[in-house]
C-alpha cells in the first residue's frame, strides 16, 4: 500500500474533521427546516415515537394483567421480542445506524451477537447451580 | 471481467487512504465505540442479575415490589410509576433526535429548544428516580439489606406472590437471600444507568451553552449534538432493557 503523506491527506487525518462528517449526514446543511424531506424525517422520528410507545403500553399491560396467567416461558419470550423490536427502532432511525455504511454496520453489530453465547451459558450455569443446591444432601 | 477489475480498484481505493471508508470521523466512530463497550459492561450487570434469579428458587414479584406512586399513599398501582419514567425517557429520546435533525440542518433556534426539552426531560427522569429510591430506602431496602437473620418472614413476605410463599417449600432463608440480591442488583445497576443519565444531562447542558453561543454555527456543522445525542439515545436503549429485566419479567 502506497503511503501518501501530502497536506490534503494529513488534513483528514489530523485537521478539522468537518469534511469527513459533512460526508453523509450533514448534506442538508443549511437547506431549509421547513422542506419537504425535512418534514418527512420528522414524520419518520414521530412514527417511531408511536410505536415505541404502543410497544411499551402493551408490555405494562401484558405484566400487570395477563403474566401470571401465562406460562412463564411464553411471557420471557414476547417480552424480550418486544425489548429487541424496540431496541432496533432506537438504534436504526433514533441513532442512524440504519442510514450508516454497511460496513459500519457490521462492525457495531457483530461484536454484540457475543451476547447470544454470554446469556446462554450463564444462565445455564445459574439454572445447574439451583438444581445442584436443590437435590444435593448438604445444603 | 472489466467490471470485476473496476469493483476491485474501487475496493482499493476505499481502504487506501484519504477518505474514510466509514464515512464517520474519528469522534463519532469512537463514541460508537465507547457504547459498544458500555453495552457489555451493562450486559455483564444485566447477565449476572438473571444469573443470581436463575439459581434462587424463589424471587420477588416486581407487581409487588413497585406498586407505589407518588402523592398516592398506600394506593396499589403496580408498574404505574416506572411507565411513567419510561414515557420520560423515550419521550427525550424524540426530543434529542428531533435536536439532531436540526443540526443537520444548521437550524440553530431548533437545536436550541429541542435541546431545552431534553434537558428537561432528563432532569424529570432523574427526580423520578430520586423518588422511587427514596420511597424504597423508607421500606427498609438498600444494598446490603435484609441479612439479618433474626428478622421475621413477615419483614420481606409481602414482595413475594400469595402463591409463592403459600408453598410449603417457601423457605424464609432462600426469601430473605432472593430479598437482599434483588435490592442489590436494582441499586447497582438503575444506579449506574442513572449515573449515565446524570452525565448525559451535564453534556447536554454543556452543549446546548455551544450551540447558544454560534459555536457550532462557526464550526460548520453540529456534529458534537449527534456524538452527545447518540449517548443519550443509548442511556434510553438501556433502560429498555433494565426496565425489562427488572420490572416486567
Amino acid at each position: 500500500m502506497s503511503h501518501h503523506h501530502n497536506d490534503s491527506n494529513q488534513y483528514y487525518y489530523e485537521g478539522d474533521q468537518s469534511k469527513l462528517y459533512s460526508g453523509i449526514m450533514n448534506h442538508h446543511f443549511n437547506h431549509d427546516v421547513k422542506s419537504a424531506e425535512s418534514k418527512k424525517q420528522i414524520g419518520r422520528i414521530w412514527k417511531v415515537f408511536w410505536i415505541l410507545l404502543i410497544v411499551t403500553v402493551i408490555e405494562v399491560v401484558i405484566g400487570m394483567f395477563f403474566s401470571h396467567h401465562m406460562p412463564h416461558g411464553l411471557v420471557a419470550f414476547f417480552f424480550l421480542a418486544l425489548t429487541l423490536l424496540k431496541a432496533g427502532y432506537i438504534v436504526a432511525i433514533f441513532m442512524h445506524l440504519g442510514d450508516e455504511v454497511k460496513n459500519f454496520i457490521l462492525m457495531i453489530l457483530i461484536p454484540l451477537s457475543l451476547f447470544i453465547w454470554f446469556i446462554i451459558a450463564f444462565l445455564a450455569d445459574g439454572n445447574y447451580w439451583l438444581h445442584i443446591n436443590s437435590t444435593s444432601p448438604v445444603r | 471481467m472489466a467490471q470485476q477489475a473496476t469493483a476491485v480498484t474501487t475496493e482499493q481505493k476505499i481502504w487506501e487512504g484519504g477518505q474514510s471508508p466509514f464515512k464517520v470521523s474519528y469522534g463519532k466512530m469512537m463514541m460508537w465505540i465507547f457504547l459498544l463497550s458500555d453495552a457489555f459492561t451493562f450486559g455483564a450487570f444485566l447477565i449476572s442479575y438473571g444469573t443470581n434469579r436463575f439459581f434462587s428458587s424463589v424471587w420477588p414479584d416486581p407487581n409487588k415490589v413497585f406498586h407505589a406512586f407518588p402523592f398516592m399513599g398506600e394506593a396499589n398501582l403496580p408498574l404505574l410509576f416506572v411507565s411513567l419514567m419510561t414515557f420520560i425517557l423515550i419521550m427525550s429520546s424524540v426530543t434529542m433526535v428531533l435536536a439532531v435533525h436540526a443540526g443537520h440542518y444548521g437550524d440553530r433556534a431548533g437545536v436550541t429548544k429541542w435541546l431545552m426539552w431534553t434537558i428537561l426531560g432528563g432532569i424529570c427522569f432523574l427526580s423520578c428516580q430520586a423518588w422511587e429510591w427514596t420511597h424504597l430506602h423508607h421500606q427498609g431496602a438498600w444494598w446490603g439489606s435484609f441479612t439479618d437473620s433474626t428478622m421475621s418472614l413477615d419483614s420481606f413476605k409481602h414482595l413475594f406472590r400469595d402463591s409463592a410463599v403459600a408453598d410449603p417449600t417457601f423457605a424464609a432463608g432462600a426469601g430473605m437471600r432472593a430479598t437482599h440480591d434483588f435490592y442489590n442488583y436494582f441499586f447497582t445497576i438503575t444506579g449506574f444507568h442513572g449515573m449515565h443519565v446524570f452525565s448525559g444531562v451535564v453534556l447536554l447542558v454543556m452543549i446546548l451553552i455551544n450551540t447558544v453561543n454560534g459555536t457550532y454555527d462557526r464550526r460548520g456543522h453540529y456534529e458534537m449534538v449527534e456524538k452527545v445525542g447518540l449517548y443519550w439515545h443509548f442511556v434510553d436503549l438501556v433502560w429498555v432493557f433494565v426496565f425489562t429485566c427488572f420490572y416486567l419479567l
